[in-house]
């Protein structure tokens, strides 16, 4: 039982990382995606790897899964047919929503379109009762406007429904009740109440919080069974089998299904996860910013003093999720993102993609619009003969070059290598604001952090970003490629509670705060115990939501023990002005603080992989010389460009910068004027020279 | 300047006005800033030309340059370091309504003005007849509340103490008031750090000279699209249903567009004289709705900074609904803005015929205010979208905030847990959206019960008598409409604006806005995209057999097939 095995599944390719515990042997593979039965893929890698090294499916002691599943169900609207349960009366929330436009040009657009409902009006059914604010029932349950609504949902074949009742924050009885009449009613239709899913005030992101974990329900139940019985028929039968979260902790296969709604962020979050243990490994090193450059999209997070930023909720995909995630911020910017003139004149860069197919010009799959891709391979950066991660596709330089010429370069009167700059600085401006988002604009300062590189495509861009950004400089895990598999073997396991108890600071003390806490505590406990985790793997941590008296949104604030100290109260309430201070430059120190949510997170720590260079080198510099390249920096002539073989860089290497790192997963640039250097866990640290 | 370098300064720019923007609704005391998110926020070079924004509300997109240059002109070489100015005067400030207060402060680098960093945001209560201010009966600016000029509120990074105490003696919610004021200073300075950041990067004339080009780029991409458009002249008009005062006559808005090479001249003069009640709007905002039609027929993507300023030529008419004579009351601007929005849409789709649109559902805001049991005052204040009518590429969104407009709908459960309301009903009106190939879009119906013996109702717009057109065969837009007490013998239907109706506990008010207009003949819509209809509850069987000319037989078939199911199901379960 000593294999250790990651797997996340991407759009174009499942990369695995397996550890075997016994010898720290670290394998890392990727096999195209199978998508829409991502199960197939799983199992076909696992099993080639397991014939390769000659072990059996009982060897896998631990198995950890970051999937796109759910995200997928979400974009392209192909999650379960569902229904809708409100108060009567209340058809509105759902189909007004915020009824604000988005922001930004979508504002001047007179062809604007909503984005269609996950629930057609045909399927959302009245139900006739009423709560007030104060939780006092206004309307009893009218229980046959209950079973009717069953009976229709069963008839038309409803899979899954989400019930949404006004106030059931405050009195969930009536959305309990309903789900036990469902139980009778129509007992294979799949049940969230938003009084379970997200306990929070303003019903319109609550409602539409459930409706995405009622969407994804059947689905994610599905294909964890699937999954399940597929890993049981190869002979694999450890209990310690785990899906990543949106919060950056694992959860076992049936919660996470249970809650599908937290699994919207699994991939991007496991990366992050892999950036958090590094930092936490390398003293020097822990506050960095993780930049994950993929094909399509850059997910970038902050992480500070080892800790990585946490919200409680936000859009994802152009729907509302209340649910405590890793605040992990999408652009769509990637290898595969498009570049164009406007009708300005002016030289744009996305948020268009060529996906996947036709992809890059280079290719050679149809494309025509040059990407990003086009324009590293052009500048020299990315070498034409090499194959890509886990596939065999060379790249043509010619085409890339003439579509570039043609399509940018003419049109703007410039050199083509000119434009090629042009497109890589203008992506990495784009991927620059991302990073301000998660940073700068929450009040850090970039000049204490790391950018850490990964991603197929993020130590290509990553040092001219940070030294931009005035950044400490750039980090390079030793697997950039699969570093999100990597972060799956290094994760716990995380339950995120909250109540709602509004009142003012100066109204409570220090024991009523550890009387919340401990009460949330011990429910945390009787979850993770009943999952089968033991006393001596749980920890908690502890955060309260503050706001001045009179303002309808909160800031959270850590709380550092628990059971608190008199005294402690007025400490959080200093950290409260200086949080909202640094966030929105002002602070009221003399004004009302209310406690509007308590926050508990059960961690079940799992035994987990422990970090070590997967690289032995032991030669000099020279020994990983590859060749020299022409490559493009700041001049209109090519520099004469070193190339090495990563792996066998010995620890300690210095590498003068113009020089790129080759390696099978992903290529690492380091600009004129930066100096990598090799150090501890193989990670490469590049900094201004 | 360097395409790339510039483009990499706008992108900045557009960024930090997004920072602005998060920070000022997370940290809003008001419901109108921290639910509604009625407040913008931009950055502007010394003349007031805007260099960098992000849109929110595109109507304040003219404003704050005005503001700007009052300021300016107010107090000339006074403006100092670490100073912030207020003002929410529609004529010696430039904001819409004075319900609207703009904070600004300037920016400097060495001892040089370079910008100025600014927000508009609607304040829950500045004084006046009624509480919120919003007085739709007023006749005069001096019934709007208090008016403050352009005044300085901080000096050199000292609070000035009297303005802040004028402030709060002057609203029946004073701790709101200056919560939302401390925001706006908040944001403002959050823009000078980031400009500054910014200067440091790039140092000052590259940024400077960026500031210049990309108004530049702007006005030459507006001037290159018009010079592809023909030559020549289009009118429109746009009618609102009453000024408040005089409720039989409604109230005429007209523009004559004329496009001549690579210039655009919008001539108001056609307008009505400006009326007694407050429908007028002062010119910097109807610039910024000339700004709004133009980039959403040239191109949405368009950033809306000096350089469309630039090409805009207006003619306005002393007097005018346009261009009144203070004080002429103007705080409920919407309507009439949004009246003088659709008219140039209208002339502009002369030129460019592919984007015409059917008419919207218009704008408005609901105040129900007063004190609650317990004796505290309270002003809660909304604003409900309505519908867009529908076009040649397809059916008209429902329930959303049209044109200039865009604030949030406040949640059910935030409004019930501050104030003494309670919503009764919050749906889609079925049939709302004018029938026609491509149907207006549908429109919400809210109702309010009210809960304490002191409360009074203020409505400030709607089309209770004007519908949103139709286009091309299409059918209007459903009437909206405010009933107090409907189907009780105290039923009483209501004008689209009024103030200071009496309400006690136990009363209720339904308010019902307008559906937008259809586009094309409704019986040219496919059988199956109006059984669809139908089957959601946004078209009556009646309706589609009426207006869509469906057949009967087939109609009622196929919902039977549809229910179908559903009847098969209980017979077995009987």
């Amino acid at each position: 039982m000593s294999l250790r095995v990651a797997v996340d599944t991407g759009g174009t390719f499942t990369d695995f990382v397996v550890l075997d515990e016994k010898t720290g042997a670290l394998d890392v593979f990727k096999v195209p995606s199978t998508r829409g039965s991502e199960a197939d893929g799983i199992i076909a890698g696992l099993e080639q790897y397991l014939k390769r090294q000659r072990r059996a499916a009982g060897d896998v002691g631990f198995f950890s899964h970051g999937t796109t599943v759910g995200t997928n169900a979400i974009l392209e609207e192909k999650g379960a047919k569902t229904g809708l349960l409100v108060t009567e009366g209340f058809r509105g929330i759902y189909e007004v929503g915020e009824q604000s436009r988005p922001y930004g040009a979508t504002t001047y657009d007179l062809f604007y379109q909503k984005p269609p409902p996950l629930v057609r009006p045909r399927y959302t059914a009245e139900i006739g009762e009423r709560v007030l604010f104060d939780g006092s029932v206004l309307r009893e349950l009218d229980e046959e406007t209950v079973r009717a609504a069953a009976r229709k949902f069963r008839a038309h074949e409803i899979k899954s429904v989400a019930v949404c009742l006004l106030f059931a924050f405050r009195n969930p009885a009536h959305e309990r009740r309903i789900a036990e009449i469902f139980a009778e009613e129509a007992p294979n239709c799949n049940v969230s109440l938003s009084s379970e899913v997200i306990p929070q005030i303003r019903e319109y992101f609550r409602l539409s919080t459930t409706l995405v974990n009622a969407y994804l329900n059947p689905l994610l139940t599905g294909y964890v069974a699937a999954l399940d019985g597929r890993l049981k028929e190869l002979g694999c039968r450890t209990d310690q089998r785990f899906i990543m979260r949106s919060n950056g902790g694992v959860a076992t296969f049936e919660t996470a299904a249970r809650r599908s709604v937290q699994t919207i962020l699994s991939g991007p979050a496991a990366g992050v996860v892999a950036a958090e243990k590094l930092a936490a490994q390398m003293p020097g090193y822990r506050n960095v910013v993780t930049f994950d450059m993929g094909g399509t999209s850059t997910d970038v997070a902050l992480i500070e003093n080892g800790s990585p930023a946490r919200r409680s909720g936000g859009k994802v995909h152009d729907r509302y999720v209340l649910v405590p995630m890793l605040d992990i911020h999408t652009v769509a910017a990637g290898g595969g993102t498009l570049a164009y003139v406007d009708a300005s004149g002016v030289l744009q860069v996305g948020p268009q993609s060529a996906g996947a197919i036709p992809g890059p010009v280079a290719y050679g799959r149809g494309g025509t619009q040059p990407t990003v891709t086009d324009a590293n391979l052009v500048l020299g950066y990315l070498s034409a003969g090499n194959a890509l991660a886990g596939g065999t596709l060379s790249l043509d330089k010619d085409a890339a070059e003439r579509a570039i010429r043609e399509k940018i370069a003419e049109p703007l009167g410039l050199s083509t290598i000119d434009a090629a700059r042009g497109i890589v600085e203008i992506v990495n401006v784009k991927m620059q604001e991302a990073i301000k988002v998660v940073s700068s604009n929450r009040g850090y300062d970039l000049r204490d952090f790391y950018l850490l590189a990964f991603g197929g495509a993020g130590p290509l861009h990553a040092g001219p970003m940070a030294e931009e950004l005035g950044m400490k400089g750039v980090l390079v895990p030793p697997f950039p490629g699969v570093t999100s598999a990597l972060g799956l073997l290094l994760s716990d396991v995380r339950h995120d509670y909250v109540v709602s108890d509004l009142r003012a600071l100066e109204a409570v003390d220090a024991r009523k705060v550890n009387e919340v806490f401990e009460g949330m505590r011990k429910h945390a406990e009787g979850e993770l115990l009943g999952e089968g985790f033991r006393h001596n793997q749980l920890v908690y941590e502890y955060d309260l939501d503050l706001r001045y008296v009179g303002q309808g949104y909160e800031l959270t604030v850590r709380v550092e023990r628990v059971p608190l100290h008199e005294g402690d109260l007025q400490k959080i309430r200093g950290d409260f002005d200086q949080q909202h201070l640094a966030l929105t430059g002002h602070s009221a120190p003399d004004a009302g603080v209310e406690i509007v949510n308590y926050r508990v997170t059960g961690v079940a720590i799992v035994p987990k992989a422990t970090l070590a260079s997967p690289f032995s080198a032991k030669g000099t510099l020279d020994d990983a010389f590859v060749s020299y390249r022409d490559a493009y920096f700041g001049s209109a002539k090519p520099v004469q460009t070193r190339l090495y073989d990563r792996a066998n860089l010995p620890e300690g290497a210095q590498i003068d910068g113009p020089a790129i790192l080759l390696q099978a997963d992903s290529t690492t640039v380091i600009p004129p004027g930066q100096r990598g250097r090799v150090i501890e866990l193989g990670l490469l640290e590049i900094m201004r020279a | 300047m360097d395409p790339i370098t510039f483009q990499v300064i706008q992108s900045r720019l557009s960024g930090i006005v997004q920072e602005m923007q998060d920070s000022i609704f997370r940290t809003g005391y008001s419901t109108i800033i921290r639910e509604s998110q009625d407040a913008s926020c931009m950055l502007m070079d010394p003349s007031g030309d805007v260099i960098g924004e992000h849109v929110v509300l595109p109507l304040h997109i003219a404003c704050l340059p005005q503001c700007v240059r009052n300021i300016q002109q107010t107090f000339g070489a006074d403006i100092r370091l670490g100073d912030a100015f207020l003002t929410n005067h529609p004529y010696l400030g430039g904001v819409p309504h004075s319900m609207d207060m703009a904070v600004i402060t300037p920016f400097f680098h060495n001892g040089r003005l370079v910008a100025f960093c600014g927000s508009i945001a609607h304040k829950s209560d500045l004084g006046g007849v009624v509480p919120g201010t919003g007085y739709g009966n007023a006749r005069e600016i001096f019934q709007e509340g208090i008016q403050y000029p352009p005044v300085r509120l901080i000096s050199q990074g000292e609070i000035m103490q009297d303005i802040e105490a004028i402030l709060r003696a002057n609203s029946r919610t004073p701790e709101l008031v200056l919560g939302d004021i401390r925001g706006q200073v908040g944001v403002a300075r959050l823009g000078e750090r980031r400009l500054a950041e910014l200067i440091e990067r790039y140092g000052l004339e590259p940024a400077l000279e960026a500031f210049a080009m990309q108004q530049r780029v702007t006005e030459d991409r507006i001037r290159a699209t018009l010079r592809s458009w023909p030559d020549g002249a289009f009118e429109a008009e746009s009618w609102v249903d009453t000024d408040g005062i005089t409720l039989d006559k409604r109230v005429r808005y007209h523009i004559r567009i004329e496009k001549k090479g690579d210039g655009i001249v919008f001539d108001s003069t056609g307008c009505q004289d400006q009326t007694q009640g407050p429908v007028n709007i002062v010119p910097s905002l109807a610039l910024g709705c000339y700004y709004f039609a133009l980039i959403a027929m040239i191109d949405p993507k368009l950033p809306n900074n000096g350089g469309v300023a630039r090409v805009v030529q207006a003619k306005f008419r002393k007097g005018s609904v346009l261009d009144p004579y203070f004080p002429a009351a103007t705080n409920t601007y919407m309507a009439a803005a949004t009246a003088i929005t659709e008219a140039s849409l209208q002339a502009l789709s002369g030129f460019v015929s592919e984007k015409r649109m059917a008419g919207n559902g218009g704008v408005g805001g609901i105040t129900i205010s007063g004190t609650t049991p317990a004796g505290k005052p309270f002003v809660q204040y909304e604003s409900v979208g309505s519908a867009y009518g529908a076009h040649a590429h397809g059916d008209g969104p429902s329930a959303v905030t049209v044109l200039l407009s865009n604030a949030r709908i406040s949640p059910v459960e935030v409004l019930e847990s501050e104030f003494p309301t309670r919503l009764v009903r919050f749906e889609l009106i079925e049939d709302s959206g004018g029938p026609g190939k491509y149907r207006g879009g549908l429109v919400q119906r809210r109702e309010y019960e009210i809960l304490t013996d002191d409360a009074q109702l203020t409505l400030r717009g709607g089309r209770h008598e004007v519908p949103a057109f139709g286009l091309a065969g299409g059918q209007p837009g459903r009437l909206g409409g405010c009933v107090l007490n409907p189907g009780m013998q105290s039923e009483r239907r209501m004008p689209s604006r009024f103030s200071g109706l009496r309400l006690k506990s136990g009363d209720r008010v339904l308010l019902e806005r307008a559906g937008g207009g259809g586009f094309g003949g409704p019986r040219e819509r496919s059988f199956e995209r109006v059984l669809d209809d139908v089957i959601d509850g946004y078209v009556s069987r009646d309706a589609a057999i009426a207006e869509y000319g469906v057949d009967e037989r087939r109609l009622d078939e196929a919902l039977e097939r549809w229910e179908h199911r559903l009847r098969e199901f209980a017979n077995v379960q009987r």
